[in-house]
């Protein structure tokens, strides 16, 4: 009788105590944490870099750090990209801090410009702190041509590029994958467009982390997923994603631009998409897995799109593969896009065109396991860039020899119609910011803003004016990418100039865009 | 009865949803959801050549509806069409079975990546309505 009553009252123990956790999770997760953050809890470090201490909010692990020249400040406090910055400083086993780029602006999770370091092998990896699109990035064709070679010749150039490079929602490419082509692609990265003659070769070399990311398991990428991405290779998509054809407009820094095959007044197109739906519903399948899973290892976020798991359990090792394996679909992705860029040229220059060549291609959406110095010790963390490029400094081993000496090549793009950059990685972003910098000019104005303020008619024939034709799916897609959405892209690249985590080596200017 | 206000956000589409009932707050954001994505298809009513089935279960109300809603784009995605036709079987606190239907599509007026967790938080408030708000990330 006394044993019976004690086994009810166990049961009744434990039931109230899973009640009470579940309902505290629950709720927790429901009420995210919103506070606003001004500017006098900033204490500025230097000229370009500011902290909110680990004090801003107990449940902080570490404190949050902002690159940002002061005239970029206002902007960034406008919305809540650093209320989102102070919920990444409590992802467990995150290091040193949390850091946005002067890019930053809102997005959901981790803000957009985000950098974020947790410990390997235990430590959190959150899709979040990745995005949808993962190996979203960018990569820069250098030609043989001048600028004088092709005036006059940009309208029928962008065409002949709209023709041969699919964009728009929902559109689909010239290629088909089966099944087991799907699965090479996604093993072997821009390494499958090479092999099957959609590739340069010598590019391999020209892609962080040569195009592949070995980790990658495409049996952890659900069916859905390569449904989505069974025709969109070779596809650009819509929203902020383009091919501009520019020209090296300014040089600022001779040694790095010989190294890196530049030259005043070269012609040069640059690229800018990821995975496409392959990558979205690779994020979303395993998003819905670590919001079930979070439980049992203890985690409970500020808010659900931080959800995480330790990287070393399952679920994390799970996610994981299949990000590499998006990130295989992407590098692949931009190579054959590359081939369609080089047929376009090819169809309106002929052979008096010459080669498009790699200068390089970069990720910026990627968690990346690599080391880093932090309080002193060399130690291998969980780096997590969302809307960050990797600037890796000179010497490291898996730079072509042409410019081991220099750096890695970091691709800026601006916004439709204004600058774009090229930078160099340098040793003071491996001592700082885990060997990372901005990716962009950063949005400042809602795409409903934008499309309020923009007549996208006339915005084209003031771009027509200023020498840069935009070759566009949608009147509606011009607006929403126009200039004024966009922060000054020239102060973002002198923050980071000026911060020594990357350096200015070229400056572009657009001729022509092919967007969505 | 359910209302749809669409709120600021810098670079994707921050919704807010308010409604009668559960079943009607799901059936908002299905329709904002094709309002974003393909803004006229289902003006005119659906002769349904494509019909899906589907089932879930969740941790929690708001759980459910962002999986449902993600559910509907995959497959919105997958079959390049628009659903319009939405009718509930079972639908609760943590569980629901509906069928879709929806027709072919050519092409997306705007590239939906996700519907996102972030800020969801679907709660009947003091006046008894259901409501949360919503961002799909585009």
């Amino acid at each position: 009788m006394i044993v019976t009553l004690i086994t009810i009252t166990n049961i009744i123990i434990t039931f109230v105590i899973i009640i009470f956790v579940t309902d505290s999770f629950l709720s927790r997760l429901g009420n995210q944490n919103i506070m606003s953050i001004n500017k006098k809890q900033l204490t500025q470090l230097q000229d370009y870099l500011w902290e909110l201490p680990k004090e801003t909010r107990p449940d902080m692990l570490v404190p949050a750090r902002v690159y940002a020249l002061e005239e970029l400040l206002d902007a960034i406090l406008n919305d809540r990209s650093l209320e989102q910055l102070v919920n990444v400083a409590t992802l467990p086993g995150i290091v040193k801090a949390s850091m946005v780029m002067p890019d930053v602006h809102e997005g959901y999770g981790f803000p957009i410009g985000g950098v974020a370091a947790t410990r390997y092998p235990d430590g959190a990896i959150s899709p979040g702190g990745i995005g949808y699109d993962i190996n979203c990035g960018v990569r820069l064709l250098i030609s043989d041509l001048s600028y004088n070679k092709i005036k006059g010749r940009i309208e029928e150039l962008s065409k002949e590029m709209y023709r041969q490079i699919p964009s728009g929602m929902g559109k689909g490419g010239f290629i088909q994958l089966s099944a087991k082509k799907m699965e090479e692609v996604l093993r072997k990265g821009a390494a499958w467009a090479v092999e099957e003659g959609y590739g340069d070769p010598l590019g391999l070399e020209y892609t962080e982390s040569n195009g592949c990311l070995p980790e990658a398991d495409p049996s952890k990428v659900s069916e859905q997923a390569k449904k989505r991405g069974r025709d969109q290779l070779g596809t650009i998509g819509s929203g902020n994603h383009f091919v501009e054809v520019g020209r090296v407009e300014k040089v600022f820094d001779e040694a790095a631009a010989e190294a890196y095959g530049l030259k005043p007044d070269q012609v040069t197109i640059l690229i800018h998409t990821g995975s496409r739906g392959l990558g979205h519903q690779v994020a979303t399948d395993y998003l819905r897995i670590m919001m079930s899973a979070m439980p049992k290892y203890g985690i409970q976020p500020p808010d659900r799109e931080l959800a995480s798991v330790p990287f070393s359990s399952p679920e994390g090792q799970d996610y994981y593969r299949a990000m590499c394996a998006a990130a295989n679909f992407a590098w692949c992705n931009r190579e054959v896009i590359s081939w369609e860029c080089r047929k376009a040229w090819s169809n309106v220059f002929g052979k008096a065109g010459g080669k498009l060549r790699l200068l390089y291609d970069v990720a910026h959406n990627i968690a990346k396991v690599e080391e880093h110095v932090v309080d002193g010790e060399k130690m291998k963390v969980i780096v997590h860039r969302k809307g960050a490029t990797r600037a890796f400094g000179p010497h490291f081993s898996e730079f072509p020899e042409a410019f081991r000496h220099i750096g890695q090549p970091v691709l800026i793009p601006g916004s439709m119609g204004t600058s774009s950059y090229v930078l160099a990685g340098t040793d003071e972003s491996m001592a700082s910011s885990f060997g990372s910098t901005c990716h962009g000019a950063g949005r400042r104005l809602s795409r409903r803003g934008a499309k309020k303020q923009v007549d996208a008619a006339q915005l084209l024939r003031e771009l027509k004016k200023r020498g840069i034709h935009i070759q566009a799916g949608s009147h509606r897609g011009v607006a929403e990418e126009a200039p004024i959405a966009y922060k000054d892209v020239n102060l973002v690249v002198e923050t980071v100039h000026q911060a020594g985590i990357a350096k200015k080596v070229v400056r572009l200017r657009p001729l022509g865009v092919v967007k969505g | 009865m359910y209302t749809i206000d669409y709120l600021s956000h810098t670079a994707d589409i921050r919704l807010q949803l308010r409604a009668d009932s559960r079943e009607e707050l799901f059936r908002a954001g299905f329709e904002a959801m094709n309002q974003i994505i393909r803004p006229d298809a289902c003006r005119k009513p659906c002769p349904c050549l494509i019909n899906q089935t589907i089932e879930l279960n969740s941790v929690d109300n708001t759980t459910l509806l962002i999986d449902f809603l993600s559910d509907v784009l995959t497959l919105a995605h997958e079959h390049k069409a628009v659903f319009c036709e939405l009718n509930f079987q079972e639908i609760g606190a943590s569980h629901l079975r509906a069928s879709i239907g929806g027709r072919p599509a050519n092409g997306f007026e705007e590239d939906i990546k996700a519907v996102t967790y972030h800020e969801a938080n679907v709660h009947q408030n003091a006046e008894g309505q259901w409501e949360t708000f919503l961002i799909f990330d585009i």
